[in-house]
């Protein structure tokens, strides 16, 4: 299935209808899952993130395109509470969640992977993804025998196998391939049982083929949750997302459907120059 | 899916190994604890009762350390805050309150947990070397506080304090019987490690373990990692205090001594030459160390240069320490006979 055919389950604009419409309009009709307005920082002499503002929508896959330094994974960590703003403001399903730290992001249900694998890597597989698991327990049970946490247990589980890591169930994280860490890194943001998963270039340094499974992989949840992403690989992001944003030079340089973004002349001139041209 | 539960049942499998290994290292040392009993009761000693009374008291606070060094990843150089504090209590207590071991041990615990939350909330911002630093700094300013006041009896600490009964309903140990209290002393300390061990088994526990792997990550797992090693470090506040408060019960005075940097320090090497992240190993190894001093210190005054050379190699050429080396043999045992009972 491409992009390009509608995804209406939940009566949300399809994506033809998006494109067609401004970035205001396409989420008139609900308060969105998430908004940014104004969003702002500096780092000394280098504005990061200067003035951004957009909304996703609920169920959508949306992503974040943009050269090096655009300053993405800083809109991220912005996002996510990892570093606080100079201005603007972070909204989540309408509340204001500007600031706040990352544990309370995702009792709102808020996840996140990173760029880098940031995994436990001493610690096996399954307990990696059980550690994630176990928020979706009672806190008291955090007192009792880890076997008494059963949701958790079985939460990990289906996501060992549905990330094709069982196999290697006992085995410690840091002893996976780079392809299969990366996997591990989207399965364990994806434990939490978040409403909004932000996957920081879950693609970063794999093969072709482990590209094309993540991507199936990315595809096959966005019915279960919304999805905000960082990608570089720009074939993929135009297969994967119903919604683009483009960022450059820390602002906003445009959004929209995947095909009106790549038709666009200020985001060919700053981002597929070359590409366009070849 | 088929075979719904078979990873579960697998891992569960790989974790009943670690884990009864470790049980196993605990139960051969009650079971060491008991012989060493019997063949000392029967040669009628009273020395090696209270020198080993005594390795299973520092036992006790070399397993505060490996709460937060093994799990937790946090090194303190000043655990021996809250060992003098909860000796001093108990002192404190026994002398001139009421001669009650179970009011000295509410008393201990009920300070050692306020202190060890005031500390925790000073020394857990920071990480690593400041932490390490931190914890030294806190326990050094206590010291000289305690050395300079009189009314704790300054630089000569507290005697004369007196011998109790502890009432255990069914029976009584009177501490001055040596048999009796080392017995006890082994019940009390080796109830700490089971509390520690089923702690660290359950995901709270677990959450110790994830803050000393990649504790940045922690936090996007929506844990509140600043609480989380504040209760860790009250938890061993509390083990190290409670063990502490045994102290002048054995002895019948404490001293500033107590307090000082060398038994903070000591307690770090004893973790380290019984088994870091074993929680047993300690015990393990304060026998060792506290049997090492006394044996070497009869025929020498510079024991410590025996200690320090001991500890460099043991660093060196058992760096999982006692336990930590033997455990993976017995782990694979236990897990071959685990899969022969089931085939």
């Amino acid at each position: 299935m491409s992009a390009a055919q509608p995804r209406n389950a939940r009566g949300t604009p399809t994506a033809n209808e998006a494109a067609a419409t401004s970035a205001s309009a396409h989420l008139a009709s609900d308060v969105p899952l998430l908004a940014v307005g104004d969003l702002s920082v500096r780092f000394g002499a280098l504005q990061a993130v200067d003035r951004v503002s957009f909304a996703i929508a609920r169920g959508h896959i949306t992503s974040v395109i943009g050269p090096n330094g655009a300053g993405k994974s800083t809109l991220f960590n912005l996002i996510s509470g990892a570093i606080r703003p100079d201005r603007g403001r972070v909204l989540f399903r309408g509340v204001d969640v500007t600031g706040r730290s990352p544990n309370r992001l995702l009792d709102a249900g808020l996840a996140r992977s990173f760029q880098i694998t940031n995994l436990f890597f001493e610690l096996p597989v399954f307990e990696n993804l059980r550690l994630a698991a176990q928020r979706l327990e009672p806190a008291w049970r955090a007192l009792l025998p880890t076997q008494r946490s059963a949701h958790a247990l079985r939460r990990a589980e289906a996501l060992i196998a549905r990330f094709d890591l069982a196999h290697k169930a006992t085995d410690a994280a840091g002893s996976l391939s780079h392809g299969e860490q990366r996997r591990l890194e989207i399965a364990v943001a994806l434990a939490t049982q978040p409403g909004l998963l932000l996957l920081d270039e879950p693609t970063q340094g794999m093969s072709h083929g482990d590209t094309a499974q993540t991507a199936a992989l990315i595809k096959s949840l966005a019915g279960e949750l919304t999805i905000l992403l960082i990608e570089h690989d720009v074939d993929l992001v135009m297969d994967l997302s119903d919604h683009v944003i483009v960022m450059h030079q820390g602002t906003k340089l445009a959004e929209g459907h995947p095909a009106a973004v790549r038709a666009n002349p200020d985001v060919q001139a700053a981002y597929f120059g070359e590409a366009a041209v070849a | 899916m088929a075979d719904a539960g078979a990873v579960i049942a697998a891992v569960r499998h790989s974790e009943h190994a670690r884990h009864h290994s470790l049980t196993g290292f605990a139960l051969a040392f009650i079971v060491l604890g008991l012989l060493f009993a019997a063949v000392a009761a029967w040669r009628g000693d009273v020395f090696f009762f209270r020198l080993a009374t005594e390795a299973l008291i520092f036992g006790g606070l070399a397993l505060s350390v490996d709460v937060l060094l093994g799990y937790t990843g946090m090194l303190s150089l000043g655990q021996a805050l809250f060992f003098g504090l909860g000796a001093y209590v108990s002192a404190l207590v026994l002398k001139n309150v009421l001669p009650s071991f179970w009011l000295a041990m509410a008393v201990t615990l009920a300070v050692a947990t306020l202190a060890g939350f005031v500390a925790a909330v000073i020394s857990t911002r920071a990480r690593g070397v400041y932490f390490a630093l931190i914890t030294f700094g806190l326990a050094q300013v206590v010291a000289k506080v305690v050395f300079n006041t009189p009314s704790l009896g300054a630089s000569d600490g507290i005697i004369g304090i007196p011998v109790i009964t502890i009432d255990l309903v069914a029976f009584d140990v009177d501490t001055a019987n040596a048999a009796a209290f080392f017995l006890f002393c082994l019940a009390f300390v080796m109830a700490l490690y089971f509390l520690c061990a089923y702690l660290a088994r359950t995901p709270a526990g677990r959450v110790l373990a994830a803050i000393r792997s990649n504790e940045d990550r922690v936090p996007f797992l929506g844990y509140p990692v600043g609480l989380v090693k504040v209760l860790a470090f009250v938890l061993a506040a509390d083990v190290a205090a409670l063990s502490g408060a045994l102290y002048p019960m054995l002895r019948g005075f404490v001293s500033p001594e107590l307090l000082y940097f060398e038994v903070s320090g000591n307690a770090v090497i004893t973790v380290i030459i019984g088994g870091m992240g074993t929680l047993i190993g300690p015990l393990y190894g304060s026998v060792l160390i506290v049997g090492l001093k006394s044996v070497i210190g009869s025929y020498t005054t510079h024991h410590l240069i025996v200690i320090g050379t001991l500890f460099v190699f043991a660093v060196i050429f058992f760096p999982q320490g006692l336990v930590g080396y033997f455990k993976p043999p017995l782990e694979r045992r236990l897990a071959a006979r685990r899969a022969a009972v089931r085939a």
